[in-house]
């Protein structure tokens, strides 16, 4: 007899279980190609472990995304206000099998090395749009067909709700789009907080994802006067929720914001813009050709080959030839000049030169996030209300500039000696 | 507009929308910034859609996570309500470093904060999905856009979407003057 239901071994998780049609989807092409891209890009170059790749995320994150809509749909979970929004019993069926075939799907459109070079490589796409055209493309329409599913929907739900044009979500597929992509709830950021905390080593991602998980319940925002239902949490599950938070902060500023992970992104973005000068496939067929392997491979070519025009980005990246750190600006210092980073580096580009110096900017994580909480007496109120932890967690920010070996040493004793004259003067009126 | 342009944009809002002791969590300024671009065309650039509470746009989400990561904003608990998007002492020095630029914006903002300041998130759903529907429609009657608007939005009826559109449409009118 066919097996019907699949098990697959994983570190997070223990199990990832899917059905034959669930098991199709990840037998696809654009699936598979996820084997062979790192989740982390170039990360292992600092945290060695750090190799793991899209696909095993993609598993994870349709089994996350399985466990919360089990939990928010069953029937002793659901709010007196919100029962109207569950749909009826065949129907909830299906939508279940979108869910997870979306959020099996939300990364099929990255680019090889993840998030690193997106900005330079693409013209106008980004990777959410490449994810959309991979889902409505014609090969996965037959798979679809075969497995009774419409594309459309699969988007709705696969990808941020800005990224699809002409797109309309009503409440029942925004809460569906929040479980996979949502900032507190959603399963993307769960499994990649997890996974991430796992490979690299760095214990300070974990958080009790079972606890949380059984607690998630589409609440009505009624503190804010209004109906509309959000992924929220029963209060048992608030000190779960303020875990998460803090492991988003942490892996933020110990992982994802590390400074020498983040030069080699800008090294690796360089030398992909040098290998794809004529502008990056976005034809699906010859997309799906392109992974890390084929990448690395044009690196080490171009390391041995010193006339290679891409030689010196190589040398940087496998001969650990990366820029230095040369500056990382704090909020005191943009107390001082608001836009110091940028001052610092145009000042820095003008004595040294453009080309020996890179900056760096990303500030967005961590942070306080306002979900709603169903207390123990069955109110329900802001989660920024009931939590003095939530409201105290930091952002981490990445405003780094870093310079070649060449000028490190002057570089630094430059800036040592004009810094503080450079965040003078914060109120001259810009026009 | 610049990222920083855009930051001295909200935090005027908000500052006007706080002299007037108005609530200011992340609806308010969602519908303000949208009736910025949408009603005096003042495009900090955002793309809308029609989401959960009406015109949403997940990039001024994002920016005002920036911002409150850059000690602009802080979010603030204003129990029994939810949580508010206030000032910090770094958003001074922005406001004064735009001051010029804001000048010219002055009036606009002034005639957004008059419309959604002190009104209640369910109110701003309404009135702003109204005007995502005009602007989708604009040939179209009241009765015809507030069919599309309660299809849309079935918790909002007809009549109280007809209710909405002709608010909208004066203040389409009332604008021009802007």
């Amino acid at each position: 007899m066919t097996k019907k239901n699949h098990e697959i071994c994983d570190p997070i998780h223990t199990f990832i279980r899917l059905n034959s049609e669930e098991r199709r989807v990840v037998d696809s092409r654009p699936l598979q190609r996820l084997r062979n891209i790192n989740q982390l890009a170039l990360t292992y170059l600092v945290y060695p472990g750090a190799t793991h790749k899209r696909f095993d995320h993609s598993l994870g994150v349709m089994e996350l995304a399985g466990r919360v809509f089990d939990v928010v749909t069953n029937q002793a979970n659901l709010h007196e206000q919100l029962r109207d929004i569950i749909p009826e019993k065949d129907e909830l069926k299906k939508w279940r099998h979108i869910l997870r075939i979306a959020a099996l799907c939300h990364d099929i459109g990255h680019l090889p090395f993840s998030h690193s070079a997106e900005n330079e490589l693409f013209k106008k796409e980004n990777h959410e749009d490449i994810t959309v055209k991979i889902i409505q493309n014609d090969f996965m329409k037959e798979l679809w067909d075969s497995i009774k599913l419409d594309s459309d929907d699969i988007v709705k739900l696969a990808v941020k709700p800005d990224k699809i044009p002409n797109i309309k979500l009503n409440n029942w597929e925004a809460l569906l789009s929040e479980i996979i992509i949502g900032n507190v709830f959603g399963v993307d950021r769960m499994d990649y907080l997890l996974r991430d905390s796992y490979y690299t080593g760095v214990v300070s991602g974990k958080f009790d994802h079972y606890r949380l998980i059984d607690t998630i319940r589409i609440l009505p925002k009624q503190y804010e006067g209004s109906d509309e239902p959000a992924l929220g949490v029963e209060e048992g599950g608030l000190r779960c929720a303020e875990g998460l938070l803090l492991a988003r902060y942490f892996m933020f500023s110990q992982v994802y914001f590390h400074p020498i992970r983040r030069i080699y992104d800008l090294h690796l973005r360089d030398f992909l813009r040098l290998m794809f000068s004529r502008g990056y496939p976005v034809e699906i067929d010859e997309y799906l050709k392109i992974t890390d392997n084929e990448i690395l491979v044009e690196i080490f070519n171009a390391l041995r080959n010193n006339k290679d025009r891409r030689h010196k980005e190589a040398n940087k990246i496998l001969n650990r030839k990366h820029y230095k750190l040369l500056d990382s600006i704090t909020l005191d210092d943009q107390k001082k000049k608001t836009d110091a980073l940028n001052v610092i580096f145009g000042e820095a580009s003008k004595r040294f030169g453009e080309d020996n110096l890179k900056r760096d900017e990303e500030e967005k994580g961590g942070g306080a996030e306002d979900f709603p909480v169903l207390t123990r007496t069955g109110r329900i109120v802001s989660s920024v209300s009931h939590s003095n932890v939530l409201r105290e967690i930091p952002f981490a920010q990445a405003k780094y500039i870093f310079a070649s070996r060449e000028i490190i040493n002057d570089a630094k004793k430059w800036l040592e000696k004009n810094r503080e004259e450079l965040l003078k003067d914060n109120n001259k009126s810009i026009h | 507009m610049d990222k920083f342009k855009r930051s001295a944009i909200i935090l005027s809002l908000i500052e006007k929308l706080e002299a007037r002791e108005s609530f200011c969590g992340e609806t308010h300024i969602q519908k303000g910034v949208y009736f910025l671009q949408e009603l005096v065309s003042v495009d900090s650039g955002f793309g809308f859609i029609l989401y959960k509470h009406g015109p949403f746009s997940f990039d001024l989400s994002d920016e005002l996570r920036a911002m409150r990561a850059n000690k602009f904003l802080s979010l603030v608990p204003t129990p029994p309500y939810g949580a508010c998007l206030m000032q910090e002492d770094m958003s001074n020095n922005l406001r004064n470093d735009y001051s010029e630029f804001l000048s010219g914006y002055d009036r606009q903002i002034e005639f957004v904060v008059e419309e959604i300041g002190n009104k209640g998130v369910v109110y701003l759903e309404k009135l702003s999905t109204a005007l995502y529907v005009t602007k989708e429609r604009q040939d179209d009657n009241v009765e015809s856009r507030g069919t599309y608007m309660h299809t849309l939005k079935p918790h909002i009826t007809v009549l109280e979407a007809h209710k909405f559109l002709k608010i909208v449409d004066d203040l389409l009118i009332a604008s021009n003057n802007i």
